[in-house]
């Protein structure tokens, strides 16, 4: 690697470094670090702003928390959710990606523009026509498949048919992302994924794969954040139900915080949370073992 | 590329600017332009409480007040015409929200400077909204010689905001399936178990397959059924303390037992039939569903094609403690956050909207409620609605246990789920709901007015 | 032939694919031109049996729905240039320059992406209700002018820039505005596409914040202006089905505008991990 030529920094260096450094600093703490600093306070606290709350609690909210029966069901579905939503977008993604940028299709933009509709589309209008799809005498899902099941009231497939529409909407998202890793891929494993056969296949898997790992561990963690921040589908779709059979964490913390004003119980689960993210993205650092 | 690149910004930036200039033009169309300007009164006018058009407001001078609400722009500007011809000076800045919305951001801006100086107020919402409420300047007593229900409204000798009309349940019917039954006025149901009988007729079958129900009360039974029937039982929804919920009293097990009965006993409908009650209703699928009055509106905007019925909702016995639950569709509120002058413009407008029978009866049948103000309940225009014309005879009968905090709904909401859909038993699921009432109400200073009810043992 | 045959096959599951990608939006853009009654109607077909435009015609003057475009168009091309431009810069200083704590406050940008809307939500608002932003676009625009991920894509794309180029500069007495603002932005151009299209969607879609700061019906943006259908007791699905579907199309051609250069740009960054 090619080290600076000479240690001694120019002025103008020097000070476009202390003004970005400065400006950056700044920024980040006013509209991060002392935004965490009132929320991690007003967690000790009964805080609601309307009735002008604001009273010492120490741990009892996040004792609150960790007994509420409602939060574990609900990180037992934020993990079965995103587990199998990131499974199926990374799984989908991938294939669809290496299929379309195989010899063997020419209309690259074409598919890759179809594919990527769902993401640009707000989820609220996306949900809604979901609803619909789902609808057991109306919707087209019973229809083609034969079926006559209430997907989104029977409590073993609500939670099943949300995932299904999560997976639809932004799988879109990998198969760009993947298309991307493909591309930067050194020349000889681009020959590779053109030849027929099941060679191809084992080159795919002991090749392409591992030299598309750094844009697996990319989309996996920018998955795990969006998704155990996930809450517009269920607002919609379901609103939790049927009973609670599909809570999410998020969609607690926005009940919480703005539909019962219980501003100290939402910031206190939103750390809650916060430490899970943080903990299960480090584990999938670890876990591929990434050198990054 | 680059150019490329900025062209297609400096393009879109262009777009913006231009759009913006038509968007611009005709922002001004309201409700203004349909109606022919009505005459101008230069008499007082009102009941007990007057209104003197002759007062001049804010000495003369210009001033603008602005007026949130949520989904009736025309209907708000019908008012505010009437209001502003007598008063020219007078400028009113309407603000449309959606529902849903408008209850997370109102609160969030009377809490802060330059919140709206005049509100409409759900009273389903009472708590987020009472602290920033100035009382109003009507006496009381002068209220409740016009109005019924005020009593209900009273906090410390003040009020704050009043009924203007009340809202409650009755069943709708579709006529065609009625007659293809072979059913006829002689046979609407006065009892429940006469209500089951009629809805058997009205189910039809294909083997197991429901392909009409005759009652759907999916998606609505906690607000149409759980709230409300507890009352023809004689049991309240609060224990006397006013505070403590009553949901796992043996009269809401009964009314759950029956409506558990209605879909796996009777088969009169079923839970994955129909989603929604009232879309099931609307789209010709569903015979009968038990609707509160604003569904009379959704059947004849969304639903014209249905030629239905309204009548009375069924007693367990033919003499029930009341027939219901009813709520109130709310006067305006008024911020006491803002300043003076704009108060009383506020105060004035408000006395204008409850001395003007017009406005009244306007309000009245937009959101199809029964007017709370006394001397419009023979109305012939209010009595021409089929679904207000049904709760005159026994208007004093229903009971409106305060401004609940919402957490009563979605409680009973989850308990009846998870006993439809997630094989919970009755007693486990109420009283998991009682449990999270209670929870959720632990810091509520709400209390309930059923002990103000006219027939109250 | 074999491999004509498996061309053919594979561009049949991609269809597939691409058919049930694509299904729900035709479903909605053909609901757009039915009256609700008919988008509920128990009988369902996907044409509208009655074609009619009053979806689109009254959204307008209803919800001044162009006024909603076009504010939302300003604010997301604002804080998309001006991430574009931070993001640059900051990687910029991040990637080519060796100072004491640049790790840790690169660490400490990675770590930002991390963090919930759920837990700066509330203060952040009470913090611009103090500031006197309220209801003006500074609340939006100047909040969003640094972006975690937009600094951590273009350090990872700005460090594929030989130093030798640099320094070639350096030594032709060019100072480092001029290094960055010539040198640097025009040769990180793939990886600016790559973040002016996230973070494009990101300010379009953008719904509670704007909802939360925006009181005047004359500021709103669409993503909340969408929201306008939802009513007390129904939903006016014709209309939101209308206004989304407008509301797509600026996202939509910017992709199409810029796909190749976005996933060259992502290619260029995020792969070094």
């Amino acid at each position: 690697m090619f080290k600076k030529s000479h240690p001694l920094q120019s002025r103008s260096e020097i000070l476009l470094r202390n003004i970005v450094v400065l400006i950056m600093v700044v920024f980040f703490t006013v509209f991060l670090i002392v935004p965490i600093g009132i929320a991690f306070a007003g967690s000790f606290h009964e805080w609601n702003p309307l009735s002008g709350t604001y009273r010492f609690l120490g741990i009892e909210n996040y004792l609150n928390v960790f007994t509420s029966q409602l939060f574990g069901k609900s990180m037992v579905n934020t993990l079965i959710f995103s587990v199998v939503v990131i499974v199926f977008r990374v799984g989908l993604g991938l294939g669809i990606a290496y299929a379309i940028y195989s010899a063997l299709i020419k209309h690259k933009s074409f598919y890759r523009a179809i594919y990527y509709m769902p993401v640009v589309t707000p989820m609220v209008a996306v949900a809604f026509v979901w609803k619909f799809m789902y609808n057991p005498q109306i919707g087209i899902i019973n229809q083609v498949l034969g079926t006559d099941i209430n997907w989104l009231k029977n409590p073993q497939t609500a939670l099943l048919a949300v995932m299904v529409m999560t997976i639809w909407k932004d799988f879109g998202y990998a198969v760009v992302m993947y298309m991307a890793g493909l591309y930067s891929l050194p020349g000889d494993v681009m020959e590779a994924a053109q030849v027929d056969g099941a060679k191809s296949w084992q080159k795919f898997l002991y090749i392409t794969l591992p030299l598309l790992k750094p844009m697996s561990l990319f989309v996996i963690i920018t998955s795990i954040i969006s998704y155990i921040q996930a809450y517009v589908q269920i607002l919609i779709m379901t609103e939790g139900g049927p009973g609670t059979a599909t809570y999410l964490a998020s969609y607690i913390i926005y009940d919480e915080a703005f539909v019962k004003y219980n501003f100290g119980y939402a910031s206190a689960l939103s750390f809650v949370l916060f430490v899970i993210t943080a903990v299960f993205t480090w584990l999938s650092f670890r876990v591929s073992g990434s050198e990054g | 590329m680059k150019k490329r690149f900025w062209a297609a910004i400096t393009a879109a930036a262009m777009t913006a600017v231009s759009v913006a200039g038509c968007g611009g033009g005709s922002s001004t169309a309201g409700g203004a332009g349909n109606t022919p300007a009505a005459e101008v009164p230069t008499e007082p006018f009102g009941d007990t409480i007057k209104y003197d058009p002759s007062v001049a407001i804010n000495d003369g001078k210009d001033i603008t007040v602005e007026l949130w609400e949520w989904g009736s722009d025309e209907l708000f500007q019908q008012v505010i015409d009437g209001y502003t011809a007598i008063h020219p000076n007078v400028t009113f800045k309407l603000v449309n929200n959606p529902w849903e919305d408008y209850w997370t951001k109102l609160p969030l801006a009377l809490d802060g400077a330059n919140g709206p100086a005049l509100f409409n107020v759900h009273n389903s919402y009472h708590e987020n909204l009472i602290n920033y409420m100035a009382p109003l300047d009507i006496p009381t007593a002068d209220l409740e010689t016009d109005f019924t229900g005020v009593e209900a409204h009273v906090i410390d000798d003040k009020v704050y905001y009043i009924d203007y009309g009340m809202m409650t349940g009755s069943v709708y019917y579709n006529k065609e399936m009625w007659q293809a039954a072979g059913l006829t006025d002689a046979d609407i149901p006065k009892t429940w178990d006469e209500m089951i009988e009629v809805a058997k007729k009205l189910t039809i079958k294909e083997g197991d397959q429901i392909v009409q129900a005759g009652l759907n009360f999916n998606d609505d039974f906690h607000q149409n059924y759980l709230l409300g029937l507890n009352y023809q039982l004689g049991e309240n929804l609060f224990l006397e303390d006013g505070k403590t919920p009553n949901v796992t009293s043996d009269s809401m097990k009964k009314v759950m037992q029956m409506l558990v009965d209605m879909y796996q006993v009777e088969g009169i409908g079923s839970q994955d039939f129909g989603e929604k009650g009232s879309d099931s209703f609307g789209q010709g699928q569903s015979a009968m569903v038990i609707q509160w009055g604003h569904y009379y509106n959704t059947l004849n905007t969304t639903w014209s094609d249905i030629d239905f019925g309204v009548f009375e909702i069924p007693t367990f016995d033919g003499n029930p403690y009341a027939y219901n639950r009813y709520n109130g569709e709310s006067t305006f509120g008024i911020n006491k956050n803002a300043p003076a002058d704009q108060q009383a413009v506020a105060q004035d407008f408000v006395k204008y909207f409850l001395a003007n029978d017009d406005a009244q009866i306007a309000f009245c049948l937009a959101m199809s409620v029964f007017p709370a103000k006394k001397s419009l309940a023979d109305n012939e225009q209010v009595l021409e609605n089929p679904s207000l014309q049904v709760l005159a005879e026994h208007i004093d009968r229903y009971i409106w246990p305060g401004p609940m905090p919402s957490t009563m709904e979605t409680s009973l909401k989850k308990a009846g789920e998870d006993i439809f859909f997630n094989g919970v038993d009755i007693d486990t699921a109420l009283n998991e709901a009682q449990q999270n009432i209670i929870k959720d109400m632990a810091s509520s200073s709400f209390e309930s007015v059923e002990n103000l009810y006219k027939y109250a043992e | 032939m074999k491999r004509k045959i498996s061309s053919i096959l594979l561009n049949l599951v991609l269809l597939g694919l691409g058919l049930i990608t694509v299904y729900p939006f035709i479903w909605m853009f053909l609901s757009s031109f039915k009256k609700n009654k008919e988008i509920m109607a128990l009988h369902q077909t996907l044409l509208p049996q009655k074609f009619i435009f009053t979806n689109y015609v009254t959204m307008n003057s209803r919800f001044n729905f162009l006024r909603f475009f076009a504010n939302s168009l300003f604010i997301t091309l604002a804080v998309t240039v001006i991430v574009i431009y931070t993001s640059t810069l900051c990687g910029f200083v991040l990637s080519k320059y060796k100072f004491k704590g640049r790790d840790l406050l690169f660490g400490f940008v990675l770590s930002t992406m991390m963090i919930p809307w759920c837990v700066t939500i509330i203060p952040k608002y009470s913090m611009i209700q103090a500031f006197g932003w309220m209801d003006s676009y500074a609340a939006l625009i100047i909040p969003a002018m640094f972006s975690g991920f937009g600094i951590f894509m273009m350090k990872q794309h700005i460090a594929s820039i030989p130093d030798e180029i640099l320094e070639a500069a350096r030594i032709d007495g060019a100072n480092e505005f001029y290094i960055f603002h010539r040198i640097v932005f025009p040769l990180a151009k793939n990886g600016i596409s790559s973040i002016a299209i996230f973070q494009f969607l990101w300010a379009w879609e953008d719904y509670l914040w704007p909802y939360l700061v925006i009181n005047t019906q004359e500021k709103q943006l669409l993503s909340v202006g969408l929201k306008m259908f939802n009513g007390q007791y129904s939903t006016d699905y014709g209309a939101l089905f209308a206004a989304t579907t407008i509301s797509i199309i600026p996202v939509l051609l910017i992709y199409l505008f810029f796909q190749k250069r976005f996933i060259a740009g992502i290619a260029a960054s995020a792969v070094k991990g």
